[in-house]
């Protein structure tokens, strides 16, 4: 038996003597002072919120409803002592007389989550729990039971009547206030649930709002002064009222489970009558789940995210939102994530079921929305790919506009001036075919340039091995080759292994402040991983610029995957997994 | 407006961004007579210094890093005695033919076929 079960077995030991002592004490004691009812009733309410409150508790071991119904029996118990003969046994229960509708007040304003949502709730708890023990303490030091025919009060201080009335009436138009606050409450609440959450809440509040507004009866009455018979009639109706409250929390949990299965079974026929179209199934699942706000989240394993039916990437609700989400698995895989309101989440059971009897459903969708995701990512990349080759033109005319050009226009004027002085100033002229040399040694390299820019010869005839040598070579910082394949590679993967390290290193030179970088690139288990790391600020943003995102066009083109870590302080590693058949 | 001076070849201005091509153009130019009297790298210092030199001729190119050089060439038109704008680029010009028309310029000469003559025949 685990820790909470054996807490809650011996609470359950406890409960059942608590409910014989009433029982037992009314037996042994003469009549008067509904001493009858209590006979009768007391064990029952007693042993009923013990009972129930155990079951709620160990079904909802973090939520608070279960253990105040437990409270709401033992303090039940405990003010049934006031049937006792033996004065000081007879206090003790005088004292807990009302702490059980103090307790009650919490359960309806925290029902069903357990917990007090608003400062105006937590204000009428506060003074509900204040009126019942010290409100009702104050009042107990002035009431001379001996009048009443009961035993004697021990802690009675002064005998006085007008005293007594007076903190009553108090303590009753209190109670009366607290009661009308607690009715707007909560018929504020019942307004705005969906159905799914009235069906949970309707006999809890319906018994226990009885339970309570019998209170206020008896209170009107009592104020009112009316005949003591009435009064006392009053009292017995609402105790045995209160009897009735954890049989209708106890149905309320079976019907709900009843309910839960009913809109399970209902939704299992749906989606075995026809494959849902798109937006159907939300449709379906928002029904089994009285929340008409339900979305539906599929997870993309490959991309970390969930995205919609359309495939386009879905954040989840953060706490505290009004929204929550609760994911579905299949096989122990992760597939979807149910996004729903808040006050749904203690309905987990449900949603769980729901879940899982759409389970195939979601996956079927989850399958589509892949494809969808896909389609989207492809048709984005097939854009920058066109964006990104007008830009390399673009940049190419530029280079040559700039370079190579200006340098041969150059020439051809320097050329053209050595010409005309070849014969009257052969010296001038030499120096001038000498600058022109230098000139045209300068455009070609700018051309060489160029063309490693746009595809590197050494790579197609040497491959990877030699081009990457190049690359750290030319590199402004130490740049350590760790790992290359032997030998050669598809030609067009060493071209993407090519410009991933090119692409990299020249980020690391521009930004990254590194002192030195690693590069590997290795053939692992049908891949290729290339990986480029540098020992710099890190911090690097991949969805800043374009560099980046076209390396990730050109690496999913193949089938593969940039990945970009960078933590500020620990610098950056660019690594890019490719296929490799 | 007097080109051919015995005394002293006509003055020109040289707007180009690229270093390079400014001192080949300025070497070709004096060996055929014209006397350089200044250079810009871009449009506003061109502006001001031809405000101040006030040469015959301008050589503009048509890709400058500030101002179009199609729009340096009718700024300059407007200035007080302004000089006889020629535009140059490393392109052939053939696209340009109508902007250099409306531009105030006096014509066009690609930048490879500088020459005395080259000029003379669009100031004639």
């Amino acid at each position: 038996m685990t820790r909470h079960g054996l807490i809650r077995f011996a609470v359950g030991a406890a409960g059942f003597v608590a409910g014989v002592v009433p029982l037992l004490l009314a037996i042994n004691s003469p009549g008067g002072a509904h001493r009858a009812v209590i006979a009768a009733i007391g064990p029952v309410i007693g042993w009923a919120f013990i009972g129930t409150g155990l079951y709620a508790w160990a079904r909802r071991p973090a939520n608070r409803i279960g253990p105040l119904m437990i409270a709401v029996g033992f303090s039940f118990c405990v003010a049934s002592l006031s049937v006792a003969q033996q004065p000081w046994l007879f206090a003790a229960g005088l004292l807990f007389l009302p702490l059980p509708y103090a307790i009650l007040t919490h359960i309806l304003l925290a029902f069903p989550t357990g917990e007090l949502n608003s400062r105006a709730e937590r204000v009428i708890v506060a003074l509900s729990y204040l009126s019942a023990t010290v409100g009702h303490w104050g009042a107990v030091m002035f009431q001379n039971t001996l009048r009443q025919g009961i035993p004697r009060n021990p802690l009675l201080v002064a005998d006085n009547v007008a005293v007594l009335l007076t903190l009553y009436r108090l303590r009753f138009m209190l109670g009366v206030v607290l009661l009308v606050a607690l009715a707007v409450v909560l018929i504020r609440r019942w307004r705005a649930a969906s159905m799914s959450q009235r069906r949970a809440l309707a006999p809890v509040l319906l018994s226990g709002g009885l339970a309570m507004g019998l209170m206020g009866v008896w209170y009107l009455a009592s104020l009112a002064r009316l005949p003591e018979g009435i009064v006392d009639r009053l009292w017995e109706v609402r105790v045995v009222a209160l009897a009735v409250v954890p049989f209708a929390f106890l149905g309320g949990l079976l019907r709900s489970r009843v309910a839960q299965a009913g809109a399970v079974s209902r939704l299992v026929a749906q989606l075995g009558e026809e494959s849902p179209r798109r937006g159907k199934l939300r449709d379906v699942l928002a029904e089994a789940l009285g929340d008409p706000t339900l979305t539906l989240a599929y997870w993309l394993e490959e991309r970390g995210e969930y995205v919609d039916s359309d495939g386009r990437t879905v954040e989840l609700p953060v706490e505290s939102s009004g929204r929550t989400y609760t994911v579905v698995h299949r096989h122990g895989v992760r597939i979807a994530a149910l996004i729903h309101d808040a006050s749904l989440a203690d309905e987990r059971e449900l949603i769980k079921a729901v879940g899982a009897a759409a389970s195939l459903a979601l996956e079927n969708k989850r399958l589509d929305a892949q494809l969808y995701a896909k389609i989207e990512e492809l048709q984005q990349s097939r854009a920058r790919i066109v964006e990104s080759s007008d830009a390399t033109r673009r940049h190419i005319e530029r280079d040559l506009h700039d370079g190579a050009q200006q340098r041969l226009v150059s020439l051809a004027l320097t050329l053209r001036v050595a010409r005309s002085r070849l014969r009257d100033e052969p010296e001038r002229a030499q120096q001038l075919l000498e600058s022109a040399s230098r000139e045209l040694d300068m455009a070609l390299a700018e051309l060489r340039e160029l063309a490693r820019g746009i595809h590197p010869a050494v790579l197609s005839e040497r491959g990877l091995d030699a081009a990457l040598d190049g690359v750290a070579e030319r590199a402004p910082l130490p740049v350590e080759l760790i790992d290359t394949p032997a030998e050669r590679l598809p030609e067009q993967l060493e071209a993407a292994a090519y410009f991933v390290v090119a692409e990299a290193v020249t980020n690391v030179a521009k930004y990254a402040d590194a002192s030195h970088a690693t590069v590997s690139v290795q053939r692992d288990n049908g891949h290729v991983m290339v990986q480029v790391a540098d020992d710099g600020r890190g911090g690097a943003d991949p969805a800043r610029g374009s560099g980046l995102r076209g390396l990730a066009d050109r690496v999913s083109a193949l089938n593969g995957r940039l990945e970009v870590f960078s933590e500020p302080g620990r610098g950056t590693t660019v690594k890019a997994t490719i296929p490799c058949g | 407006m007097v080109i051919n001076n015995a005394l002293v070849g006509p003055s020109v201005f040289v707007v180009d961004d690229h270093v390079g091509f400014r001192e080949s153009a300025r070497r070709l130019l004096e060996m055929e007579g014209y006397t350089v009297v200044g250079e810009a790298d871009d449009g506003c210092s061109a502006l001001l210094r031809v405000q101040q030199l006030r040469p015959q001729i301008a050589l503009v190119d048509v890709h400058l890093p500030d101002i179009d050089g199609v729009e340096l060439a009718s700024r300059l038109r407007e200035l007080a005695d302004p000089p006889t704008v020629i535009l140059i680029s490393s392109h052939d010009g053939g696209e340009l033919r109508p902007v250099i028309a409306s531009s105030g310029a006096c014509g066009f000469v690609p930048k490879s076929e500088l020459s005395r003559e080259a000029i003379e025949r669009l100031l004639r």
